[in-house]
């Protein structure tokens, strides 16, 4: 049974194993009865005022409000496109993995009935190409959607078309970016474009593209099937629905757990979760993803869990990714092990996070030597803050801003490591994996 | 991306600055006299890319910085590049560049002309912070025979690439890796060898690129730049000369946006290097060896006033009977091919002067060629809703043409059509083409005229061509002037114009692509056997072919060949070969020794386009300005005032002693060049189609003609299992001395091949790479191989102009047919 603090809307069911067929899923959840509602007695606008008014905000990581951006998209007979975003690569994220696993019928719906809120006639799932076994699902589900009819040409005899391509990435984190997913989809080196112009308005292949995350797509047909109203019925005004989280690291039980937004961080971390290890204390948290500035258990712990608490707290709600760290992870080896990851992946493409990243990394290395000084440490926050906000996308900052909110806010630690480096017993002692069980409730 | 937005006003740093709405922010600020540092940013290359982030500015109203590259501006836009955070980003921009950059400068041949230097010195800390290890590359190594890369210095600009991928469409550079392990490469390490490739070191922003043949050579603080203008093809791109000591050390381009945009091929980039080879002829020399100068002048006028029967006591010949003097002009200046036609109509009464290797029309289509209103101008191209390539490869004739019809396909979505007999290199880009055989650019032109009037057939092979050129209101004609050489084939293409509308729609018209550099300046200077200067009517003498035949004929006995070299040049070399061996005296002003030379009773030297004051006439009419910026080797005189002298000796005051008597004297006798100056030129040319001189050119004389030639047979029809080959030849862009003789470029010189469909190779069972013999009526020329799928059956297709194997050898003048054996079987 799930928790009495999770709330499943997208992961009602998600424990049969039946819903990942298309039976199962019309049995269990009503699946698809929306789609063939939204086809057969709604117009484009009806949908998108369903999706405007619902506030549903982008679950992929910058929350911004998916109606929205769908109303961005001009209209017109050229062709449009839609492009589900499922390279999940945030380190500390594992939910839209879990989404499409347990549940690609609702993702299909909800693909297919924000096409017909976008006017697209091409829809794209770009999944990342580690998530193989999800790939292989979502296929699988692709196909018996033609089959009966939700997909393919004149859908449900309503004289709509829509063609959907499981794309499989070739693994590079850019391409999570939504402009770089653009180019890798369209056979290019994945590297992010300049904005403007903006997908909306040119986006793949030069047409108009609306580009969501899978959580944001499979709210969709829940949004559309029982109204924006009911769905403000849940979280916060800035921040209505649920979601789902990812909670790794020092925890008991790490896992993916679906809850309204704007529920006490503490709940989450501690009810849900169940806290740290015995003898341990949590010491400091990602709230949404690696890239999220890292919040001590003082500053964060106790705010609700929200788009709006999180920005006010300095950092971000993200993909929903809390990556605790217990008091036995160095914050100093942290903040390599982040560093390294986005120098990694960094595309090269500008100049602040190509070598920013490489110079970040190669400073964090001579601390966590014991070959710096605490002058070091002032170059490294001065880096970070050369980095934000200079750079063509947001990969730079994704790293300087967990990275300078590390050395903010544990400054003495990186000097104690400085001093005397065989002070850390365990550099690897950081965070855990991503765990493969469905929340408290397997 | 063309902004041709309403007027607006901005702000940057509290003046007011007037912008077009849509333009960039980047280029808006640098009208209004507004520095905003860059790297990456080159409009020439395409939309920005926006990844150095150098140039980010302060907008009012949007919190963060934005990149002023790809800003476009808006009425009202309030910015500001001066600012404490604007100043903090460039600061962090140059020490990220800097992070992994080497340093090297004092052994950097960038160094003193390099962006990256002045922008750190303007825009950066003035301080480094890095103490750890850069990032490190195998360097420098071959990018190419011609360039060298160093992958330390790169600062990953996308540059290059972008040229390649989106200039030259090569597609040979791309970026390899990812993040701060990014470089520049090719695939698997291949060499970058492409017509355009030197380029990438001029756009280079640090000294990652640069040309063995200037690497360690110079600095920049001991040398000069000296603008002038390419003359090794008819494209006559606008060039800088890098002098030290007088030498020329480097070309690099002079933007000119009317001629070049800024671009040069290699064989321009590269081709000084055949200026101080010892094949150059550097002094006078008689047939017995050396001479001075008074010495060769004297003989010289000697040998061609016996043949004139000129008395010296006065000028012109005071005989009636036909000339025996003529006088073949190839690479030369308005000014030099104007004097070359005084002397040889004033002081030896002689209308025996062609400036053409072959045929040509007639001066009366000439002039309606000429008209101005059926005259496209280069930059109509770039605006063009369509462009008809017909009879020419740009890419061998006018290589930087070829860039500009890519251009015009990629950023203003014209449609192009090709007809040509030979696949072209802008084949892949056409909406249309169409394969005539060689000899029936005619037939193609009035068959094309008919399909545009409505009276073709849907199955012709030129209709798809005509529906894409009906759809369009401007049109541009890129014609290679081989396509005249044909009867009734200039005025048929006039039809096609007239068809087409042309001479009603502004940006549309006619552009020749020559078989030589100054062709139209030729032509128009005087260099004509039917014309003289502004192609007034004259009485007629002989024509290319005619002096040949006359020669062998012993009707011509005297030739003066300047800047011409028939044996390599020529259609049909055995009966140059025939007509020089048949000379009485054959006096040659040459750059380089050559086949003629040695046939020569007198030979003297000629500038080089660096050595040389005069001024040139692109093919659409732009009169440009050669400059001298190097010294001439040896003993070589200025080409004017040798000839000047020649006239004197021959008894004909020119009043001319150098170029700007010379050109005031040509601008006097062509009257549509009347007026015009030399400050008019300055640097960048001027159209003499746009000064009020341009209505004195002469009436065009009535239309008629030979008229269209009839259809002999239909174009596509299959030619038949047992049809015998047709040859076709064109001019290779690396055929000559510009490779032979020039140490960095001889690894392009081509060898001879016969390209062949693979139809006909599999009917004589010939394969890639074979030696083969083709012959035709005695002569014959040995290459390989060479099956190419775009090749129509029937024909095959040969270079001319090559060492050893010139497929000039096999041409008589008209389209032939050849034979072709297996060389290892004739051996047999």
């Amino acid at each position: 049974m799930p928790h009495r603090l999770e709330k499943r809307v997208l992961l009602e069911h998600a424990s049969e194993p039946a819903l990942r067929t298309l039976d199962g899923y019309r049995r269990l959840a009503g699946g698809y009865a929306t789609l063939e509602r939204s086809y057969k007695e709604m117009e484009q606008d009806e949908v998108l005022k369903e999706l405007e008014d619902s506030g549903l905000r982008g679950r992929g990581g910058a929350g911004f409000a998916m109606g929205k951006k769908a109303s961005f998209l001009p209209r017109g007979d050229m062709p449009k496109y839609l492009c589900c975003n499922a390279d999940e690569s945030e380190p500390g994220a594992f939910k839209d993995r879990e989404l499409m696993q347990r549940n690609p019928h609702q993702l299909i719906e909800g693909i297919a009935i924000a096409a017909l809120a976008a006017d697209a006639g091409h829809a794209f799932i770009f999944i990342r190409g580690e998530y193989d076994e999800q790939a292989d699902i979502l296929d699988q589900a692709v196909a018996e959607a033609y089959e009966a009819g939700y997909l393919g040409t004149n859908i449900l005899g309503c004289h709509r078309d829509l063609e959907l391509v499981v794309h499989r990435g070739a693994g590079a984190y850019i391409c999570g970016e939504e402009t770089a997913l653009l180019d890798a989809l369209e056979g290019k080196r994945g590297n992010p474009r300049l904005k403007p112009p903006f997908p909306a308005v040119q986006g793949l292949y030069g047409g108009p593209t609306l580009i969501n995350n899978v959580e944001t797509l499979s709210n969709v047909p829940h949004i559309v099937r029982r109204g924006a109203e009911w769905f403000r019925g849940f979280g916060t005004e800035q921040s209505p629905g649920t979601k789902v989280v990812s909670i790794s690291g020092g925890v008991k039980r790490p896992g993916n757990y679906e809850v309204e937004l704007g529920i006490p961080t503490r709940e989450l971390v501690y009810e849900l979760a169940g806290g740290p290890e015995d003898g341990h204390e949590i010491k400091a948290f990602f709230p949404g993803g690696s890239s999220s500035p890292v919040l001590t258990a003082e500053e964060g712990l106790d705010l609700p869990y929200s788009f709006e608490a999180m920005a006010e707290a300095g950092s971000m709600l993200g993909s929903g990714s809390i990556i605790v760290c217990d008091d036995r992870v160095s914050i100093p080896h942290l903040a390599l092990r982040t560093a390294r990851f986005y120098h990694h992946e960094s595309c090269g493409k500008c100049v602040p996070c190509r070598e920013g990243t490489n110079w970040t990394v190669k400073m964090l290395e001579r601390m966590v030597r014991g070959e710096a000084t605490p002058m070091d440490l002032d170059v490294v926050s001065s880096v970070q803050q050369n980095i934000i906000g200079h750079c063509l996308c947001v990969l730079g900052d994704s790293m300087a801003m967990p990275v300078g909110a590390m050395v903010r806010k544990f400054r003495e630690e990186f000097e104690q490591v400085m001093e005397d480096p065989d002070l850390v017993l365990d550099p690897h002692a950081v965070v855990r994996g991503a765990p493969e069980t469905l929340g408290a409730s397997t | 991306m063309s902004p041709g937005g309403r007027e607006v006003t901005i702000t940057i740093d509290g003046r007011e600055v007037p912008a077009v709405e849509g333009e960039m922010l980047h280029d808006a600020a640098r009208k209004g006299d507004v520095e905003i540092p860059y790297f990456c940013y080159e409009p020439k290359l395409g939309d920005p890319v926006g990844a150095c982030r150098m140039c980010l500015v302060e907008i009012e109203g949007i919190p963060k910085l934005q990149t002023s590259c790809s800003t476009p501006v808006r009425e009202g836009m309030v910015v500001h590049t001066r600012t404490e955070q604007v100043k903090e980003a460039q600061n962090s921009v140059v020490e990220f560049l800097l992070v992994n950059h080497p340093l090297d400068c004092p052994v950097c041949d960038k160094g003193g002309e390099c962006p990256l230097q002045d922008i750190s010195y303007g825009w950066g800390p003035g301080k480094s912070r890095v103490i750890d290890e850069k990032r490190h590359f195998e360097k420098p190594i071959e990018l190419s025979p011609l360039v060298a890369i160093d992958r330390e210095r790169c600062i990953l600009c996308y540059r290059c690439v972008r040229f390649s991928q989106e200039v030259s469409e090569d597609d040979q550079l791309q970026l390899i890796a990812r993040g701060d392990r990014t470089y520049v490469g090719t695939f698997d390490d291949r060499p970058y060898v492409a017509p355009f490739h030197g380029n990438i070191t001029d756009i280079c922003p640090v000294g990652a690129l640069t040309s063995y043949t200037y690497r360690f050579r110079a600095r920049p603080w001991d040398i000069e730049h000296a603008g002038s203008v390419c003359t090794l093809c008819p494209s006559q791109c606008n060039v800088s000369f890098t002098v030290r000591d007088e030498k020329v050390k480097r070309v690099v381009a002079r933007d000119n946006h009317d001629v070049d945009d800024g671009w040069l091929c290699d064989r321009g980039r590269y081709g000084f290097e055949m200026f101080d080879t010892p094949e150059r002829v550097t002094g006078p020399r008689l047939k017995g060896g050396e001479a001075d100068w008074e010495q060769a002048l004297e003989a010289v006028a000697t040998g061609l006033r016996a043949a004139a029967g000129i008395d010296h006591t006065q000028v012109g010949s005071n005989s009636d009977a036909p000339s025996r003097v003529a006088a073949i002009v190839g690479d030369a200046s308005n000014e030099e091919g104007f004097l070359v036609q005084r002397i040889l109509r004033d002081a030896l009464a002689s209308p025996n002067i062609d400036s053409r290797p072959s045929r040509g029309p007639r001066a009366a289509v000439l002039r309606r060629l000429a008209e101005p209103d059926v005259s496209a101008k280069v930059p109509d191209i770039d605006e063009a809703d369509a462009i008809l390539v017909l009879g020419t490869d740009p890419l061998h004739s006018s290589p930087i043409l070829d860039l500009r019809v890519r251009k015009a396909i990629r950023r203003n979505g014209a449609k192009l059509v090709v007809a040509t007999e030979r696949p072209t290199a802008l084949d892949g880009g056409a909406a249309a083409t169409a394969r005539y055989f060689p000899g029936e650019a005619g037939l193609v032109l009035s068959e094309l005229g008919k399909c545009l009037r409505g009276e073709g057939h849907e199955v012709d092979l030129m209709a798809p061509l005509a529906d894409v050129l009906r759809e369009a209101s401007r049109v541009v004609i890129l014609w290679g002037e081989r396509v005249a050489r044909e009867d009734g084939a200039a005025e048929a293409l006039l039809e096609v114009a007239a068809a087409l509308g042309l001479a009603a729609e502004d940006g549309s018209g006619l552009l020749e692509v020559p078989d030589t550099a100054n062709a139209r300046g030729l032509r128009e200077a005087g260099c004509l056997p039917d014309a003289g200067p502004g192609l007034v009517e004259t009485a007629a003498g002989r024509s290319t072919e005619e002096i040949r035949q006359g020669l062998i004929d012993g009707e011509v006995t005297h030739l003066v060949l300047f800047g011409a070299d028939p044996l390599r040049d020529f259609p049909d070399t055995p009966a140059w070969e025939e007509a020089l061996t048949a000379a009485d005296f054959l006096v040659s002003f040459s750059m380089h020794e050559n086949a003629t030379t040695a046939k020569a009773d007198v030979v003297l030297p000629l500038e080089t386009h660096a050595e040389k004051d005069g001024t040139v006439t692109h093919p659409d009419g732009r009169l440009q300005r050669v400059r001298p910026s190097a010294s001439r080797p040896g003993d070589i005189r200025p080409n004017i005032q040798v000839l000047a002298e020649l006239a004197s000796q021959l008894g004909l005051d020119t009043g001319i002693d150098s170029q700007p008597t010379a050109f005031a004297a040509l601008t006097a006798a062509v009257p549509f060049y009347n007026g015009i100056g030399e400050t008019d030129i300055g640097g960048r040319g001027i159209r003499w189609q746009e000064t009020s001189s341009a209505t004195n050119l002469p009436e065009a004389g009535p239309a008629s003609g030979p008229g269209s030639p009839d259809p002999p047979r239909s174009l596509s029809a299959d030619p038949g299992p047992d049809a015998p080959l047709t040859l076709g030849t064109y001019r290779d862009l690396w055929a000559g001395p510009v490779t032979e003789l020039n140490p960095p470029l001889k690894f392009l010189t081509p060898h001879q091949r016969l390209e062949i469909s693979s139809q006909d190779a599999q009917r004589l069972d010939l394969k890639n790479g074979e030696a083969v013999r083709v012959s035709q009526n005695g002569s014959s020329v040995d290459a390989a191989v060479l099956i190419k799928e775009r090749i129509s059956p029937g024909t095959v297709f040969m270079a001319e102009g090559v060492a050893g194997a010139n497929a000039n050898a096999l041409l008589n003048g008209g389209p032939v047919q050849v034979k072709i054996e297996k060389l290892n079987e004739a051996r047999a």
